[in-house]
């Protein structure tokens, strides 16, 4: 079934604190994640612009100290996680049939919310590799990484998934801990898939400029 | 096969059986509960209406005490009941309350200040008063003369249920779901258990008990159409009356409630009226001031079913595929209070009938709701015929209801015979001693391995059970409905004898392996015909009418002749008619007979010279 | 005229050594105001005796009848045909144990929950039968009479995916029955009691927040705003029990 790293029979003190630190992580990264896009998303506005900012953080040693910091979150996020996600077959062939067969939105996005983990596990982490690996960042750079063309079909990928990941956990937050009620759950549900498209279609927008930038 | 001992078993979970239990089990008694579902599914988690006790602290109770709770209490039931027994239970009424309280029951208080309330249909003031703020509210109620019912919105019995179910769970007393008793294990004059069927696996097991109780609800399922849950069959029953000693009370006495909702026959609570709701003709146009100047819709149930059988009779009826009905109307007490006070009325109109009642009118017909028979009791609870054994509840003719039950008064009952019986039951064991015979244990299992295995095999015919279980149904239903008549009672019984030859013909379609539904119903379908005979000869015999129990070839009350309680046998297995016998209605008289001061009043008194 | 309606129901009796589980195929016409209660009595009846499920008020009051209807845990007595397509799929609840056919055993399930939460008043002052009630806020009564409205259908805990995969998590159900205590002025259980039943991966911190219990609950009850609630009481409990150390 699913891997539990707290003993059975044990008083839950620390299950508790895992839940907030679960929830504390998944929030950062969220925060990280909409920062990071709409940072990203300058270089739509002029390259110039992108290139000053990538400059800023790195001057100011955000990017150095931030990024591993961040890769530190995503690491710990990811272990807290999976302490929820079924690891087994037979766990996977449980939740999978129960989706099936209950047709109901929320636990279908659970679905996605764990199989879009996977793939970012991997693919953000080659991402941050290969970003922080090659400072200091300009547009110029990312650029040709993208007109290389796997890097465009990478990011293809990985935008909606991020961001479905992010939004969906984003609304999990909220009613996992009643900070939405079930009177405006549907209003908030609603609000989160307009944020959600959003940065997918600002995320495909800045792409595109990246793969139709002249790069001398 | 599995034999499990213990101090007190009771057969039921409901209300009155875990009530009982957690006496006995307070007093260091091991006790079980059996029960076809699991214990909080009991019909007496249907109850919404509430529960009567006298405890006076709404404005509208002011003055109430288990006086007048006692006089309402004997005049519901037309001079039927124990007066004793209905003086215990008005007096202990109140403390069962703040018992219930005490463990858990969420019961709705008095919020001070003014509030208004309906009362056929009209809008009224009260003002509750700020020194009883807090204290446990009560609402109104068929028959009573005081505001008396408390209440928790209109989940009462399921609330009640579900606290008395968590002290069940507290006190170690064991429930033994989807286990449902089958036959008793007697030796003579003495009750040591039952043989059950489990409802897992099918397999028989023998509970071997110092006490055995009986608090398995009402039997309200001999009927086509009724309130009753589907497990409110008698099944218990019929085990007390295949002993052939122990004697079932006033088993004609049978109450029809007058808001059955039409087709399903789901109950929509008294509270409805009590709030102030009207029952409406084909015109729209009320018609129970007419019948009932002063009480109007809240006169007994008896009298307001039979009022409305009466309307319908002289064309006043709402024609619809499944027969006539009345309207019910509730419209007036506004969206909040049905959606607030009212709300499982409210979910029970959308859901099974598809009707808004905050716009629409509810179809209603009289339909069976609560059986006033039952296993006689002593006023200790202890059954007639048989030592060790006890009744209370539905299931007991303990009898404070006598030919009516008041709205109300059955659910605190449950508690309040429970609580009593328990207490007695405890000192029963306190000096009991017993031995169990292997071999008459042996003997009676059995005679139940072969009966199952006769319905398997069809060794004694072929007859379909539900179709068996419906012409009797259908033979109840024409002959001892509201109305009565020598006629229609003498073509009801005789149907009845010829269903009760088919009902031992009977045999199985299916193969009858595990938790076989078929088996179940065949078991216990013979012993239903014979309390649906002891239903019907016991209403043939009984002319005159009372409460519930309405004759129209003979419409007076008749004291003179008939103010006694009857007793109905099955000396032996093979006899096609119940043995019936009499016993005063009641030895300590408080209150003589007299005039109800609602329903039709026409009386033959004690004083009457015979004719 | 009235439609014909298909029944796809699963068939498995464990007590029958031929019995496999399967689904079985019935069809029957569709009459006014028909329920599924009304439909799978008359199938018994008129079609296959042995044909198991649990009924018992009918009224959709006591939670006897939770199964799989077309894909959702709910209520049969109250599901009305004349809402359903067709054909109609009728599966037993899953997580319980199976007892035949469209019949689980609920009850034993509810039983060990209780003794898990202790499922009981807890208070050291004792009944005085003479004294009158102790007073209690009419507001706080209805609260708590919201919580007790949970029929015990089990729909919620079937729904779960979370109580699917992990036997061990104990449901909202259970979960709401201890908020039911937790705001109960007479049970004198602290918060870190009730963290001891309910502060691990078996009880709150394990829902994961998927809200089918929420979605399927015949009763309405509010069971995200419970499962909230609980949380914060919970994590905020957790974090003092850390740092009052
Ligand atoms: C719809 C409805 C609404 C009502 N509303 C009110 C109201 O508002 N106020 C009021 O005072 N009264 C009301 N009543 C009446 C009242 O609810 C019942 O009389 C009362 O609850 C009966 O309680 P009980 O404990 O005797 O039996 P029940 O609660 O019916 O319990 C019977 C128990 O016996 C078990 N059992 C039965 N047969 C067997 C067997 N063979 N083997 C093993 N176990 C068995 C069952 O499983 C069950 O656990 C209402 C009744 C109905 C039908
Ligand atoms: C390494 C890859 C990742 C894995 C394996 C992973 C796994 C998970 C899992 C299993 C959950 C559900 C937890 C639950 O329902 O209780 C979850 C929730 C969440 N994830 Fe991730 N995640 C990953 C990456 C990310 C990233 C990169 C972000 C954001 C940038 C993110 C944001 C969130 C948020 C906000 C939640 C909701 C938190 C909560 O419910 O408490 N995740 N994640
Ligand atoms: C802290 C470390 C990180 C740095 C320095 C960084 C930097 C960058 C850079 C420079 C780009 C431009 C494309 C490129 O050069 O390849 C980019 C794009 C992107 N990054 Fe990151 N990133 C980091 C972490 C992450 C994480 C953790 C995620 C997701 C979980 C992520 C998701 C993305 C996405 C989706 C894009 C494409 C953006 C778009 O087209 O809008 N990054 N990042
Ligand atoms: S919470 Fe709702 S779904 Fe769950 S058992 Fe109770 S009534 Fe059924
Ligand atoms: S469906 Fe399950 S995961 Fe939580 S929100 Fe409900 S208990
Ligand atoms: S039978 Fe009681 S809820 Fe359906």
């Amino acid at each position: 079934m699913s891997i539990s790293y707290v003993p059975v029979g044990k008083s839950g003190k620390w299950d508790g604190a895992m839940d907030w630190l679960q929830m504390l992580s998944g929030f950062s990264l969220i925060l990280f994640v909409w920062c990071h896009a709409i940072l990203e998303s300058s270089v739509v506005i002029s390259p110039d612009v992108m290139d000053a900012i990538g400059h800023f953080l790195e001057s100011t040693g955000m990017v150095q100290v931030g990024g591993p910091l961040i890769f530190l979150v995503f690491l710990s996020h990811f272990v807290l996680g999976a302490r929820k996600i079924p690891f087994r077959f037979d766990g996977q062939k449980t939740i999978w049939q129960h989706a099936k067969m209950l047709h109901h939105l929320d636990t279908w996005m659970w679905i996605v919310q764990i199989v879009s983990a996977m793939i970012i596990l991997i693919m953000a982490s080659i991402h941050m590799w290969v970003a922080l690996s090659d400072l200091p960042i300009t547009a110029a750079k990312s650029a040709a990484r993208i007109q290389g063309g796997y890097w465009a079909v990478f990011f293809l990928i990985l935008i909606p998934l991020v961001h479905l990941h992010v939004g969906i956990g984003f609304y999990r937050i909220g009613v996992k801990w009643g900070f939405v009620k079930d009177c405006n759950r549907a209003k908030f549900k609603k609000v989160v898939d307009v944020i959600v498209t959003a940065f997918v279609v600002l995320g495909l927008i800045t792409l595109a400029r990246y793969y139709f930038m002249s790069v001398n | 096969m599995q034999t499990i001992y213990t101090d007190l078993l009771v057969v039921g979970a409901g209300l009155a059986g875990e009530r009982a239990a957690v006496e006995a089990a307070d007093a260091g008694f091991s006790a079980i509960c059996l029960s076809l579902v699991p214990a909080r599914r009991s019909h007496s988690s249907a109850a919404q209406g509430g529960m009567q006790a006298a405890l006076g602290n709404s404005v509208m109770g002011e003055g109430d005490s288990p006086d007048v709770h006692f006089a309402d209490t004997v005049k519901g039931s037309d001079w039927g009941c124990d007066q004793e027994v209905a003086r215990m239970f008005a007096d202990s009424a109140p403390i069962e309350m703040r018992r219930l309280a005490h463990w858990g029951v969420p019961w709705n208080r008095v919020v001070p200040g003014k509030s208004i309330y309906y009362k056929g249909g009209k809008q009224y003031d009260k003002v509750e008063k700020e020194e009883k703020e807090g204290l446990i509210m009560a609402r109104s109620f068929g028959g009573t003369a005081k505001w008396r019912t408390c209440y928790t919105s209109d989940g009462t019995g399921h609330a009640v249920m579900c606290t008395m179910d968590n002290r069940c769970a507290e006190v170690g007393v064991e429930v033994h779901d989807k286990t449902e008793a089958i036959a008793m294990i007697q030796d003579g004059d003495v009750c040591y258990g039952v043989v059950a069927r489990c409802l897992r696996t099918g397999e028989l097991i023998t509970y071997l008990s110092k006490a055995t109780m009986i608090a398995s609800g009402g039997f309200g399922r001999i009927y086509p159409n009724t309130t009753n849950a589907v497990i409110c069959d008698g099944g218990a029953h019929t085990l007390c009356i295949e002993t052939g000693v122990v004697p079932m009370g006033n088993m004609e006495a049978v109450q029809f409630h007058p808001t059955g909702i039409v087709p399903t026959d789901i109950l929509v609570t008294e509270g409805c009226r009590g709030d102030g709701g009207t029952l409406l003709d084909v015109n729209e146009k009320r018609f129970m001031n007419d019948y009932e100047p002063d009480k109007a819709e809240l006169a007994s149930r008896d009298v307001v079913s039979r009022w409305m059988t009466h309307h319908m009779r002289e064309g006043h009826g709402v024609k619809s595929p499944y027969g006539e009905h009345l309207w019910l109307d509730i419209r007036h007490l506004g969206a909040e209070h049905i959606t607030g006070k009212l709300r499982e009325v409210y979910e029970i109109c959308t859901s099974f009938l598809g009707i808004n009642p905050i716009h629409q009118l509810i179809p209603v017909r009289p339909t069976h709701h609560y059986s006033m028979g039952g296993v006689r009791t002593n006023r200790d609870g202890a059954a007639y015929g048989l030592k060790g054994l006890f009744s209370a509840g539905e299931s007991a003719c303990w009898d404070m209801h006598g030919f009516n039950r008041l709205g109300g008064n059955s659910l605190a009952e449950t508690v309040v015979a429970g609580g009593i019986v328990g207490k007695k039951i405890a000192e029963y064991l306190e000096g009991c001693e017993t031995t169990f015979k292997t071999s008459l244990i042996s003997d009676v299992v059995k005679k139940q391995q072969a009966r199952i295995d006769a319905l398997v095999n069809g060794t004694n015919g072929s007859e379909n059970v539900y179709k068996v279980r419906a012409a009797m149904q259908v033979a109840l239903n024409k002959g001892a409905n509201i109305f009565r008549t020598q006629a229609g009672l003498e073509e009801c019984v005789a149907t009845l004898q010829e269903t009760l030859i088919r009902a031992r013909n009977v045999g199985l379609r299916s193969n009858g392996k595990g938790v076989n539904p078929e088996l179940a119903a065949a078991l216990k379908l013979e012993g239903q015909v014979k309390m649906g005979l002891m239903v019907a000869y016991g209403a043939l015999q009984r002319t005159e009418s009372r409460g519930s129990h309405n004759r129209e070839d003979f419409p007076a009350r008749n004291d003179r002749d008939w103010l006694n309680r009857t007793l109905a046998y099955w000396k032996t297995p093979s006899d096609s008619l119940p043995t019936l016998e009499y016993e005063p209605a009641t030895e300590v008289v408080e209150i003589p007979p007299g005039d109800r001061g609602y329903g039709k009043s026409e009386i033959i008194s004690a004083d009457d010279n015979k004719e | 005229m009235s439609r014909l309606l298909k029944f796809n129901i699963f068939r498995y009796n464990p007590a029958d050594e031929v019995s496999e589980p399967h689904m079985e195929e019935f069809v029957l016409e569709e009459t006014d105001s028909m329920t599924l209660f009304i439909a799978l009595n008359r199938i018994r009846e008129e079609q296959d005796p042995s044909l198991q499920f649990d009924f018992c008020c009918r009224a959709g009051i006591c939670g006897s009848c939770g199964m799989v209807i077309n894909g959702r845990p709910g209520l049969a007595c109250h599901t009305k045909t004349k809402d359903l397509s067709g054909e109609i799929t009728l599966l037993p609840l899953p997580v319980y144990k199976l007892v035949g056919d469209l019949s689980v055993d609920t009850g034993s399930w509810f039983r060990e929950m209780y003794t898990k939460t202790e499922s009981w008043i807890h208070t050291t002052k004792t009944f005085d039968p003479t004294a009158i009630e102790e007073r209690m806020d009419n507001k706080q009564a209805v609260d708590i009479y919201e919580l007790e409205r949970c029929v015990e259908c089990g729909c919620c805990v079937a729904a779960c995916g979370t109580a699917r995969m992990r036997e061990d998590f104990i449901g909202a159900a259970a979960l709401n029955r201890v908020a039911r205590f937790l705001i109960d002025p007479r049970d004198q259980r602290t918060e870190n009691d009730y963290y001891e039943i309910i502060g691990n991966d078996m009880g709150i911190f394990g829902c994961m927040g998927l809200l089918a219990c929420e979605d399927v609950c015949p009763k309405h009850l509010p069971l995200q705003n419970q499962l909230g609630f609980l949380r914060r009481k919970m994590g905020i409990t957790s974090l003092k029990k850390i740092f009052k150390k």
